[in-house]
């Protein structure tokens, strides 16, 4: 904790401090991290905290033994999580009864509740730590290194772990152009989703001639299925401000916006107390760490338009007005908010800022491939054994993701796609599995890094649902300001509404691929743009599902209504008589020891009977 | 002075000029619906698709809004352009089959009908180039209308859909707007303009001679307080319409000539 009007006045004043809590920190002690990322709170660990804190109080022992709360540890398939030191001992799915028992065993025994460890499903192996995991140990965490660990409220933990000696640095023996070079010369690229080199873009904000200069974070996170952003904002906000505070000195800004999506009322609030408590020592306000250089950050909330994730649009919503994209033939870095110069990064790309820094430039271009450098946080979710938040570095293969963290697809299922990028990516095919998690190889196979959602899946998916719910997605969020994306997506979605309602008319593929191509090349801004990916990719490597739903009215994936039959298999059947009370329309017939038949013309395709069938025996064909 | 080649034509424009300024100076025509050289430029409606040479590829942008800063070389009738331009018109035609100006347009463009269905009509025949609300806003500061909605719902409307305050009567939406959506409607008897489809009504002056309206009330107090004027000639003027005061006028140079005769030869 950091004492009451502590101010660091100089980067050395810093150092001392970190050694300080360094040398106070008894190795012997004791911890118990319960994780409160929004996953784990769902399920209730703010109530597990809370049941610890109390445990703590209680025991009146006179060892010294601490429960905080920390942010999200990406595993939140099997949430809440508890981390209890010495040991780095891992529970997953813990619940309020477990709490006592963990207390009693494990913090003061010393002993490990193996109920409450990871199995790992397919040798039965129980892990003790999390490195033993394979979800976490394909893992290289750089930007989420203190999600897990520190106190996302307490500044001084993330002091302690190495926070702001980044900014300190900067402060004491960088000059901007240095720092630009620095960034430039690690290679590290936009993960917002454009993968613009961001060295290139802060020196074209400091050579732009006008001020004031402005910095903004871009946390409005609003892919379906994605949450890295929201983990970051929630588990380290000071690596986000420390990043900003950084990009403030190099493009010579001192005022800094932090734009995060409202329905994340956790990231807002462990923002700000970031952002109040990084005042508060100093490390943000006049005259940082006495270097002269003044700088402070303000939140805004977004009111959930997706269309404000793009970088003009966020502008106009931080302006106060209708968030609507704007030409961008002069870039933001010339003209942005406000017509300054401005520079927009995402969170994501701003926290992997301290770390070269102090690790340098040279570090971070060791990892990752030749044009993508560094590490790219995951969302992985969908049809995956193990769903949550990874970071891997660039140039790991899909498969790995797929198989060896997310475990692979669940009930013995067939793997069929990963889709990547948010709803503007792609559908990527097994056959293409084993290409490499890169900016460029993403955008040749016809999909994007986008900002990292992926997601899996299986047999049972249907692609052209799949290109329907994303074109669905984005005509809902279009802003409507441009011709071919408000106009363009309402004719792309309802051939699709056709053709999945078994409507299709043949020449509807080509007709979709003209509209694509008019969505490729005219839209205002790069929602537009890339709308007609999630059709394009689908189209590219899943033509035959296409083909099947118009030419033979009929749903390979068997998830659109009518263009599939229930039938009863009559080997399967037990004639137990359940389906045939079920059903709704009195489609079934039979009687007892006689196998049940669906009567086709009744069946009205509820799928009452798939549902309730005790033997699987009604099939989708 | 950067050097624009439009479809091989040079010509010289001042910098940040755009493509648009260029290709008028050339002599190309380029179709539009969002431009209007009295409000600010947004590039919504996508019909002025161009493509730039940029070397080693080549791009599509809007004509309206690229700003020359350097030598560019673009093509307008270049097959990718022109199937942009054209596309983005079929897509307009879908959602305002009705509107005549956008048929001319479209005629005018090359582009026979439209393959595809109605399936957006938020508005019936606007196709949301905004220049309604921006000319109410930047040049009237009135404001009365402005977008609401998103995405196909997006409509141009008075807050909360109801017959709007501030609106003056002027009738300068329906004057800017390019696919003829916005009328003005004059109710004689009830001596009021209507701006449809927005609803909203202002009282009308109405010429002292004749009794034919004029024009709205408020748009005469908004000329008053902005214009740098004689206030009492103005007020005279307006009493009556343009037609009335152009026989009085007559009837006053009349007089004034006759009488200067009759004065003449009454002194002759």
């Amino acid at each position: 904790m950091i004492a009451a009007n502590t101010k660091f006045t100089s980067p050395a004043d810093l150092e001392s401090f970190v050694k300080t809590l360094h040398s106070s920190e008894d190795k012997t002690s004791r911890s118990v991290r319960v994780c409160i990322g929004t996953g784990c709170a769902a399920k209730g660990s703010r109530r597990l905290y809370e049941l610890f804190v109390e445990a703590v109080k209680q025991s009146g022992q006179d060892i010294r033994i601490e429960a905080k709360h920390v942010g999200c540890h990406g595993f939140c398939e099997r949430g809440p999580i508890v981390v209890i030191q010495p040991g780095d001992i891992f529970y997953q799915s813990v619940e309020e009864p477990d709490v006592p028992e963990i207390f009693r065993e494990t913090v003061l025994g010393g002993r490990v509740i193996k109920r409450l460890l990871y199995e790992d499903p397919s040798t039965g192996k129980k892990a003790k730590r999390a490195d033993q995991i394979p979800f976490y140990n394909v893992q290289q965490r750089i930007v989420l290194a203190n999600n897990g660990i520190i106190d996302p409220t307490e500044i001084s933990d993330y002091i302690a772990k190495g926070g702001y000696a980044g900014l300190a640095k900067v402060l004491a023996s960088m000059t901007a152009d240095e720092v630009i070079d620095e960034i430039t010369r690690s290679g590290l690229r936009g993960r917002g989703g454009g993968g613009f080199p961001t060295g290139l873009k802060w020196r074209a904000a400091k050579d732009a001639e006008e001020s004031p200069k402005y910095v903004v974070a871009n946390g409005d996170e609003g892919d379906p299925g994605a949450f890295m952003d929201r983990s970051l904002m929630e588990g380290s906000p000071s690596s986000v401000i420390e990043g900003l505070t950084i990009a403030a000195y190099a493009i010579g800004s001192s005022q800094g916006y932090i734009y995060v999506r409202n329905e994340y009322p956790f990231a807002v609030k462990h923002l700000s107390m970031a952002i109040d408590a990084a005042r508060d020592v100093g490390l943000l306000g006049q005259d940082i760490l006495s270097s002269g250089f003044s700088f402070d950050v303000r939140i805004n909330r977004g009111a959930g338009a997706f269309v404000c994730g793009e970088e003009t649009g966020l502008m106009a919503s931080l302006e106060g007005f209708t968030g609507e994209p704007r030409p961008k033939y002069i870039l933001p870095v010339e003209k942005g908010l406000w017509g300054k110069p401005s520079v927009i990064n995402n969170v994501e790309t701003l926290a992997n800022v301290p770390a070269i820094i102090v690790k340098g430039a040279n570090w971070f271009a060791s990892l990752g491939t030749e044009k993508s450098k560094g590490t790219k946080i995951f969302s992985l979710v969908g049809k995956v054994k193990n769903t949550g938040l990874v970071e891997v570095p660039m140039g790991i293969s899909l498969r790995r993701i797929v198989d060896e963290i997310g475990g692979g697809v669940p009930d013995g299922k067939q793997f069929k796609a990963v889709q990547t990028g948010g709803p503007s990516g792609g559908c990527i095919p097994a056959e293409h599995l084993d290409a490499r998690v890169d900016f460029d190889e993403l955008t040749k196979l016809g999909s994007m890094m986008g900002s990292g959602g992926m997601i899996v899946m299986d047999e049972d998916t249907c692609m052209v649902r799949v290109a329907k719910y994303f074109t669905n997605f984005l005509q809902k969020e279009s802003c409507g300001k441009c011709t071919p994306c408000r106009e363009g997506l309402a004719q792309m979605l309802y051939i699709l509404d056709r053709i999945t309602d078994g409507e299709g008319q043949v020449g509807d593929v080509e007709r979709l691929g003209v509209l694509a191509e008019l969505l490729e090349d005219t839209p205002l801004c790069a929602l537009g743009r890339t709308a007609a990916n999630p059709v394009l990719s689908t189209m590219r490597y899943f033509r035959d599902e296409y083909d099947a739903h118009i030419l033979q009215r009929r749903c390979p994936a068997k998830e659109c209504r009518g263009l599939f039959r229930y039938e009863i298999d009559a080997e399967a059947c037990k004639a137990c008589g359940i389906c045939l009370k079920e059903c709704p329309v009195d489609a079934i017939t039979g009687e007892k020891k006689v196998p049940h038949v669906i009567d086709q013309d009744k069946c009205t395709l509820c799928g009452t009977c798939w549902d309730k069938c005790p033997f699987t025996a009604v099939k989708k064909v | 002075m950067p050097t624009v080649t439009i479809d091989g034509c040079k010509v010289e424009v001042d910098r940040d000029a755009t493509v648009l300024d260029a290709a008028k100076k050339a002599g190309v025509w380029i179709p539009t619906l969002c431009y209007h050289s009295s409000v600010s430029i947004t590039g919504a409606c996508r019909i002025c698709m161009v493509e730039l040479d940029r070397g080693d590829w080549r791009q599509l942008i809007t004509a309206c809004n690229y700003p020359v800063r350097q030598d560019i070389v673009v093509y307008v009738s270049s097959e990718r352009a022109r199937k942009a331009r054209c596309g983005i018109m079929e897509l307009l035609l879908a959602r305002s089959p009705e509107s005549e100006e956008l048929k001319a347009l479209a005629e005018q463009m090359g582009v026979k009908g439209t393959p595809y269905p109605t399936v957006t009509e938020s508005q019936r025949n606007c196709i949301l180039c905004g220049l309604c609300v921006q000319v109410c806003e930047e040049i009237i500061g009135q404001a009365a209308i402005s977008f609401a909605g998103r995405g196909v719902d997006k409509t141009v409307a008075s807050p909360f859909r109801q017959a709007s305050e501030d609106c003056i009567g002027c009738g300068a939406c329906a004057a800017v707007c390019p696919v003829g959506t916005i009328k003005v409607r004059v109710h004689k008897d009830e001596r009021e303009v209507e701006i449809s489809p927005f609803k909203s009504r202002a009282k009308l002056l109405v010429c002292k001679n004749c009794g034919a309206p004029t024009v709205s009330i408020e748009v005469a107090e908004q000329a008053l307080s902005r214009l740098d004027i004689d206030i009492e000639e103005f007020r005279q003027l307006m009493q009556f319409c343009p037609k009335c005061r152009r026989s009085q006028a007559a009837a006053c140079l009349k007089s004034a000539v006759f009488d200067k005769k009759k004065n003449e030869c009454a002194a002759g």
